[in-house]
């Protein structure tokens, strides 16, 4: 099955959690949690099996960022998901060069939660006015309603 | 000549309110709609109200606009229009002048409109303008080819230039049956020359806005308007009188013979409007080129052929 | 740098949109022209940008509950499912199976009428007037029908986590199985005058051609996927709600041109008829909202993700929930956001026609891109 063949290949690379994801109460075949400098690798890892980037945000936990990655398949059911959690001010590498989906997924992160992504072509803000200066995602940002 | 004259121009504005009013409820009726319906019986007196707005609507002149071209281009899009009426038969005896090239005199002026067209879309300093004036000069020039061939093997076949001669030698058939294809280039080259659907490319309103008149407004934009429904009246007239006998036929007078072979072909042309998507532009200049314009020089040379051996 | 005009420069910038005819909402593509050839684009989104995500943050699950039929409100109710069926898994709510039927019945017509739509607006694109009023009308009773169950016409908000609002009655039924008696005699007319029309073929025939490997590296999903092969629907790749009790068909494209898009389409509202029909035939009797709905939902802590097919392609919903009546954080994933982010790449050295004719191609809903 897919979801084992993604956990095989992704346990060589060493990364915190691999794990079978609880597909009635998630929605998730394989959970993972990782360092940013191993997206990457796990990027590619995905595309090797043929899945591709569903969904690319973020998660303000206050103290630290949490980068989500969400992965899917065309052939097979099975859903990865990526944790990346980031201290606060650190970027995370980019992923665009192997997904080009991500290449406004992480503008999108970039805009509404402030997250730098390293090696980005364009990073810029994608949905707010390029001079905007604020990132209404984060916790601390007071929408005015 | 100036009753003339201005006979003229209020035919022209009747009619061009005429077809805009046919226009709607055509396109209307095509797709299962009343259309107009409140002012007037039908609708009739819509296109008046409409037009009337338009004149008191105010003139908008951008500023960045070349303005003498600006200011200039409504007025020469009309002013051959006017002209072309002088030679176009309505029955035997109304026709203003009856000119031994008259039909050269129609091909030399409605090409004018270009002309215009490119002043317009030059002048108003707006990228998507110069696309629709480029477009139209090339889509014209393509166009313009194969309809004076396929003029050409009926005046052949006439051996005169004037319209009325042209008439007179339909007494016995009618061109349209001796020369079908021709009729049918005809057609298609005259409803690229009006820059009708499916060839409107220079104004292809999902693609360029609005194309040559992007920044015309008020009666400026309608004299465009104006233009363009006077124009296809123009075609269809010639039409009628190159393939369709003219004035011919029985009972009712010549006059309203003529003016229903014309509306026919008005209406076949909006017909083509409300069914047929665009073409693309590319894909329309090759259709005159590689399929319109060979197809002419072929019903040119059969004509010439037949004329010589019968 | 700013550039002089010289001779050496050969490109000029066209700025299609925010305000252009074929954008279909506030979308602005930056072009760079050689002549009337595209020698590159940038599409600059966020004109229609409302923070729905933050606004989900701000309130409860339920109140957050009209703001999805917002988002997407062409397909207002796939969006209305995909996120109770989210809600439901997080906080474990048991859906009966009259209001999953039900769910299954709207959900569909409003597929249908999405379609027809897209199929309307398209034609209008590329030069036609006339389906597009056709479209119009057959659209009507869609909506009319979907007006007498729901209270609104576009923007729905009818699904509750648990069931749905009202009950369907006998005059409903009667009223889709009309529809579906007069949509069906109308494919003939359609296909008459589009499908076989040759100028249409012509603008549509190998143009804006999506390969499989672009699809997969741009995660774009949908009709547009489809069209290039690939049958992934979430109704059967990833089962949700009863669709797997019903027997249809995902249609597929070869060469993934804008032809091929067009023809999944309408053989979607076809499919979606006969989903409607079997649904329809197997209606159970029973309740329609699930017991013990709690008012103040407060799911426990956890996250989840949750995916339909809408008309444009893979919705999901990510609902990370830290204990509390409010979400702490939803990330709605969007089929028309990926489906865009292609558009570079495809019109790069064609015609701004065909550049027309792509853009439309992908039936994108502007404010679901920039939500």
């Amino acid at each position: 099955m897919l979801a084992e063949q993604i956990r095989n290949s992704l346990e060589k690379l060493e990364l915190e959690k691999v794990a079978a994801g609880d597909y009635g109460r998630t929605g998730y075949h394989v959970e993972v949690a990782a360092k940013p400098e191993q997206i990457t690798a796990i990027a590619q890892v995905m595309l090797e099996h043929q899945c591709f980037l569903e969904s690319l945000t973020a998660l303000d936990l206050i103290e630290s960022f949490e980068v989500v990655y969400h992965f899917a398949c065309f052939r097979e059911l099975c859903r990865t998901v990526v944790h990346v959690p980031l201290i606060k001010g650190k970027t995370a590498p980019t992923i665009s060069s192997v997904y080009p989906a991500a290449d406004w997924f992480e503008r999108e992160v970039f805009d509404l939660f402030g997250i730098v992504f390293a090696g980005h072509p364009n990073l810029k803000r994608l949905i707010l006015p390029e001079d905007a200066d604020f990132h209404p995602l984060l916790k601390d940002f007071v929408a005015s309603s | 000549m100036i009753v003339a004259l201005i006979g003229v121009i209020a035919l022209v504005s009747v009619n061009a309110l005429f077809l805009i009013w046919m226009e709607r409820k055509v396109a209307a009726h095509i797709q299962l709609r009343p259309g107009p319906m409140e002012v007037g019986y039908h609708g009739a007196l819509q296109t008046v109200a409409d037009a009337l707005k338009l004149m008191g609507k105010e003139l908008i002149t951008p500023d960045e606009v070349d303005r003498p071209v600006y200011l200039l281009a409504p007025i020469i899009i009309f002013l051959p229009v006017l002209v072309l009426f002088l030679v176009i038969p309505f029955s035997p005896n109304l026709i203003i002048r009856d000119l031994n090239v008259g039909i050269l005199l129609i091909f030399a002026f409605s090409s004018l409109t270009v002309l215009s067209i490119l002043m317009a879309g030059w002048s108003s300093n707006n990228k998507y303008s110069v696309f629709g004036a480029i477009r139209s000069i090339a889509q014209n020039i393509a166009y313009e080819i194969p309809l004076l061939i396929t003029a050409m093997s009926i005046i052949l076949m006439v051996g005169s230039f004037k319209l009325t001669d042209i008439v007179a030698a339909q007494d016995k058939v009618w061109f349209v049956v001796i020369q079908p294809l021709a009729f049918l280039l005809y057609i298609i080259c005259a409803t690229a020359e009006t820059n009708r659907a499916p060839f409107d490319i220079p104004e292809a309103e999902s693609e360029l806005v609005a194309g040559f008149h992007t920044e015309y407004s008020g009666m400026r934009f309608g004299l465009f308007f104006l233009a363009e429904y006077t124009n296809m009246f123009v075609v269809s007239a010639v039409a009628t009188v190159l393939f369709l006998g003219g004035w011919r036929g029985w009972i009712l007078p010549p006059v309203v013979w003529f003016l229903i072979k014309v509306y026919a072909i008005i209406f076949l042309i909006m017909w083509f409007r409300w069914t047929f998507p665009r073409l693309r532009f590319d894909q329309l200049i090759t259709f005159a080129w590689k399929v319109l314009i060979p197809l002419a020089f072929v019903n040119l040379l059969v004509t010439a052929l037949a004329i010589k051996l019968f | 740098m700013m550039l002089e005009p010289g001779i050496e420069e050969k490109t000029f910038y066209l700025n299609l949109g925010p305000q252009h005819p074929s954008t279909h909402g506030v979308l602005r593509i930056l072009l760079e022209m050689d002549g009337e050839f595209i020698a590159n684009s940038e599409p600059v989104i966020g004109y229609g940008h409302r923070a729905h995500e933050k606004m989900a943050e701000l309130r409860t699950y339920q109140q957050y509950l009209p703001n999805l039929g917002r988002v997407d409100y062409l397909h207002a109710l796939a969006y209305n499912h995909g996120y109770c069926l989210a809600v439901e898994r997080l906080a474990g709510i048991e859906v009966p199976e009259r209001a999953e039927f039900i769910r299954v019945i709207t959900s569909e017509l409003n597929r249908i009428a999405s379609h027809l739509l897209w199929f309307g607006a398209y034609l209008l694109d590329l030069g036609a007037f006339t389906p597009f009023l056709y479209c119009f009308d057959d659209r009507e009773n869609v909506v009319d029908i979907l007006d007498r169950v729901t209270g609104s016409r576009l923007t729905y908000c009818y699904f509750r986590f648990g069931g749905v609002r009202d009950d369907i009655d006998d005059e409903f039924i009667a009223g889709c199985r009309a529809f579906i008696t007069r949509l069906r005699s109308r494919w003939q007319d359609y296909d008459d005058l589009v499908t076989k029309n040759v100028i249409f073929i012509n603008r549509t025939r190998d143009v804006g051609i999506i390969t499989p490997e672009q699809a997969l590296k741009y995660g774009v999903t949908g009709p547009c996927l489809r069209g290039s092969g690939i049958p992934y629907d979430i109704r059967r790749s990833e089962p949700y709600s009863v669709y797997p009790l019903f027997d249809f068909e995902i249609p597929i494209g070869e060469r993934g041109d804008i032809m091929d898009r067009y023809v999944v389409r309408l053989c979607e509202m076809e499919q979606s008829l006969r989903i409607i029909e079997q649904a329809l035939d197997k209606l159970p009797n029973g309740p329609i909202m699930a017991e013990k709905v709690p008012k103040r939902l407060k799911p426990a802590e956890g996250e989840v993700y949750a995916a339909v097919e809408s008309g444009r392609g893979e919705f999901g919903t990510y609902i990370v929930s830290k204990g509390d009546t409010k979400p702490y954080r939803i990330k709605l994933r969007v089929p028309s956001f990926s489906n865009l982010s292609i558009i570079s790449e495809l019109i790069k050295d064609t015609l701004v026609a065909d550049m027309v004719a792509i853009l439309g191609s992908f039936d994108l809903v502007i404010p679901e891109v920039d939500r």
